[in-house]
């Protein structure tokens, strides 16, 4: 094996077990400065070796990505990737991202400014095949060799030296799926190149023309909500049954009696969460439930099929699924009659529906499509929630969602609330737009199987870790402290669970996670007893 | 008479190449949003990243932009290369130098070219007993001297010192082609030759008197080393535009069309119009995955 530093592009080709191990990982504050506080590093199975590509670190981010057993297999499976890497080129089958992908594709300067700015890269320890530019150069050198005339002319001259087999595409997939596509990188660069979008690129080609991509993603994601209506497979008598669980619910924890709104047609708002939420985190409709009733708004949720899940896995890895969920999103608030649609705390449906699918629909199609955070920011500015701050009197953080906030600008309004309602709010380093993700963005939440959660726990969480115990680092020790890492959406929560859990940050120093709907409960006047669970005796 | 024909033909090459790439990129069909923020055109928003989706009900509110905001970040970046100095210091010297020497050696062009007219007009720059006294002659003669020779020696420390740091740092060199490496040898070769000839006329009368020629369409006298810069520097205008060099198109594209492109689709704007007419697109080509169908790969 090549030592990590040594490894350049041009191996990523080379014959043998594994291309990379991960080897001293960035360390961690106090009080996991000390190596034994964190679980060690496994090694992975040989049936999984001997089934999918473990060949790249040791990893599996692609499940459905299985070994050919034929030569006869592994010849279809290079003409495909080479039949879809032509396409990502053409603007009759990528019309929606050649522009950007040309640019990013042929004007890197080499100059490793990104490599600084990704925190997957600095967690490993600057492992080589996490660097931004190693995954976008055998992208480049490929599609040079195979369609450039330059390529073919002059050959190494110009970069064109990699050629393609099995083990090179399968390590480029899996490559594919080392990257949270946060685009951190994207603003450091001083060309404005995008390594995050060819990483989103090569998803594509694996996706639309090669039919591969990670099962949560795909066959249990966006072909599941197609055909049930989300992703959960959460259907409508289970989601009304929910609903009148969290009512009753609501009415124990607060007294107060709320009678949901579903399917009101005509309503100025309907409000799409997470359906994930329903199923592992009821607490957070239930409390906006509770704040959009509280404040007197015409809302609704809606119970129809496609209307209850506002997720769009797309927008990581397929553009045309991304599409036609967003179609039928629409059309369920269409079919409502509602004035606006307000996403709930899910990243990525912010994205997709309010940024991305603003260049898909027209005319009475285009609903328009807002965050909730302004809502709330001005329920709490006009003072339309009574709100006692001394309630949320522990420290506080705030993790930017990648998709909120570096990807659609929404950055002061969930500060503003915090600031009005956590006396002991404190930020992160860096915040804002200059975020890091969470370690669980563009899938990685989701993807829980063989030995994925440990890349994620490990390396791609890893700087979130760092940055919420430097956040703590007053109090984090104080197992008597309960310290709350609040993160508005889904899939940042799913990893913040997984995280905490992972390093037993919860049981051993108290350290919690959660959106800020709860958080603003909370400190609801008129509420005797904690909303969140962990202040309740 | 060869030589100034060469001129001619590299200068234009270089106008339409670049153009043309330009081109290339602007007739693209609209792309996905795929803005990243800060946005700079964001009014009041801008310097920490917010957008209008700050706002309740943002559609029904006037969109604020500000022109200044991003003409002030577009100037930084332009000028002092404010995303390398900020995150990559010490590539940053180098690759300022280069650009700096550039930006400085584009003006000297325009020096000679208004010093060039000045003495057609019958104000010569240098007289009998020196530099002319005349304000005018001597503001374009000393301007010249300066920009050319610092121009001239920056940009030949950037790209020499830019090849050798290539050369020499393990991680740059594992990235850097042959290309990439012979693309700043050919700046510097052509920088080289240009201070051969600079040095046997300090004061840059022969540039005035090339930029004379070109105008007046007379052949150029030419000793072996200025034979030797001119045929360099038109093949150099020619290549850059073919070259990744052109990133002076590629950044106008990536920062002002993606990057800080945030514009809404609202009812009866120029962008509805765009998406209605990129929805009437029929593609004659799809995507072979199982789960795609023909005719619906423009999406997102």
């Amino acid at each position: 094996m090549v030592k990590n530093r040594d490894l350049k592009p041009q191996d990523i080709g080379r014959p043998g077990e594994q291309l990379t191990k991960l080897g001293k990982l960035m360390e961690l504050p106090a009080p996991y400065d000390d190596p034994d506080m964190e679980p060690p590093l496994t090694e992975p199975k040989d049936s999984w070796k001997e089934k999918h590509c473990a060949s790249l670190d040791g990893y599996i981010g692609i499940d459905t990505l299985t070994r050919p057993q034929t030569k006869k297999e592994e010849e279809e499976f290079v003409k495909k990737f080479l039949s879809g890497l032509e396409k990502i080129f053409s603007d009759e089958t990528n019309r929606n991202f050649i522009q950007p992908l040309l640019l990013s594709f042929e004007y890197c300067a080499k100059c490793n400014t990104c490599s600084e700015a990704c925190h997957v890269y600095q967690a490993s320890g600057k492992n080589e095949i996490y660097r931004p530019i190693f995954r976008s150069e055998v992208l480049r050198k490929i599609a040079k060799k195979y369609f450039t005339k330059s390529g073919k002319i002059l050959g190494r001259f110009v970069g064109a030296d990699i050629n393609v087999n099995w083990e090179t595409i399968a390590r480029l997939g899996e490559l594919a799926y080392r990257c949270n596509l946060c685009r951190r990188c994207a603003q450091t660069c001083p060309l404005g190149l995008d390594n995050a979008l060819l990483a989103r690129e090569i998803r594509k080609i694996f996706s639309q023309e090669m039919g591969i991509a990670p099962k949560p993603l795909h066959e249990k994601g966006t072909m599941l909500q197609l055909k049930t209506g989300s992703t959960t497979g959460i259907t409508k008598p289970a989601l009304l049954d929910m609903i009148e669980f969290i009512e009753e619910e609501i009415e124990e924890k607060t007294g107060k009696k709320i009678k949901i709104p579903i399917d009101k047609k005509g309503a100025d708002i309907l409000l799409v969460h997470n359906a994930g939420e329903f199923m592992s985190w009821p607490e957070n409709p239930a409390a906006f439930a509770i704040l959009f009733e509280e404040a007197g708004l015409d809302w609704t949720l809606s119970s129809e099929m496609m209307g209850y899940d506002n997720v769009n896995y797309g927008i990581w890895y397929d553009d045309l699924q991304a599409k036609k969920i967003a179609l039928q999103q629409f059309k369920v608030a269409k079919d409502l009659g509602v004035n606006r649609i307000v996403i709930g705390e899910c990243g990525h449906a912010h994205k997709a529906a309010a940024v991305s699918m603003d260049r898909i629909v027209t005319g009475e199609d285009n609903i328009p499509r807002e965050s909730f955070l302004p809502i709330l920011w001005d329920l709490v500015k006009t003072k339309k929630l009574k709100l006692d701050p001394s309630k949320n009197n522990f420290p506080v953080t705030l993790h930017d969602p990648c998709n909120v906030v570096r990807m659609m600008g929404v950055v002061q309004p969930q500060r503003n609330i915090l600031k009005a309602i956590c006396p002991q709010f404190r930020e992160m380093t860096p915040h804002g737009v200059h975020n890091y993700c969470c370690g669980g963005g563009s899938g990685f939440a989701i993807m829980n199987y063989m030995n994925f959660p440990e890349f994620r726990n490990k390396v791609s969480s890893r700087m979130k870790f760092k940055q919420i115990l430097d956040a703590f680092q007053d109090t984090v020790k104080d197992p008597g402290i309960p310290k709350y890492v609040c993160a508005p959406c889904s899939n940042c929560k799913g990893t913040m669970r997984d995280l905490l859990e992972y390093y037993g940050a919860t049981e051993k120093f108290n350290i919690h996670y959660g959106g800020l709907v709860e958080l603003t409960v909370n400190a609801l006047v008129d509420i005797k007893n904690p909303f969140l669970e962990f202040l309740q005796e | 008479m060869l030589l100034l024909v060469f001129m001619y033909i590299s200068l234009f090459a270089f106008i339409i190449l670049s153009l043309s790439k330009a081109m290339k990129y602007a007739k693209m069909p609209m792309h996905s949003r795929w803005e990243l923020y800060p946005v700079p055109k964001e009014k009041g928003r801008g310097e920490y990243g917010g957008s209008y989706y700050e706002e309740v009900k943002w559609w029904e509110k006037p969109r604020e932009t500000s022109l200044a905001g991003e003409i002030k970040e577009m100037l930084k970046e332009m000028l002092f290369i404010k995303n390398l100095f900020i995150n990559q210091r010490p590539l940053w010297w180098l690759s300022y130098a280069l650009h700096l020497g550039i930006y400085l050696l584009a003006l000297w062009t325009v020096l000679l070219f208004i010093g060039a007219i000045t003495e057609i007009a019958g104000l010569p720059m240098v007289t009998e007993t020196g530099v002319n006294k005349h304000w005018w002659a001597a503001l374009i003669y000393y301007c010249t001297l300066f920009t050319g020779s610092i121009g001239t020696i920056l940009a030949a420390v950037g790209a020499g010192g830019l090849f050798l740091k290539r050369v020499f740092n393990e991680t740059l060199k594992k990235y850097t082609t042959p290309q990439e490496y012979f693309n700043l040898l050919f700046i510097f070769t052509v920088l080289v030759t240009g201070l051969i000839v600079w040095s046997s006329d300090p004061a840059f009368n022969y540039g005035r008197d090339i930029m004379k020629r070109l105008l007046t369409f007379s052949a150029i006298q030419a000793d072996t080393a200025l034979t030797v810069h001119i045929v360099l520097l038109g093949l150099l205008l020619i290549y850059i535009p073919l070259s990744k060099m052109s990133h002076y198109v590629g950044k106008y594209f990536t920062f002002h069309k993606v990057l800080w492109d945030n514009d809404p689709n609202l009812p009866g704007s120029e962008v509805e119009n765009k998406v209605k007419e990129a929805g009437r697109f029929k593609p004659s080509k799809s995507w072979s995955a199982p789960h795609c169908k023909t005719g619906e790969t423009n999406s997102q």
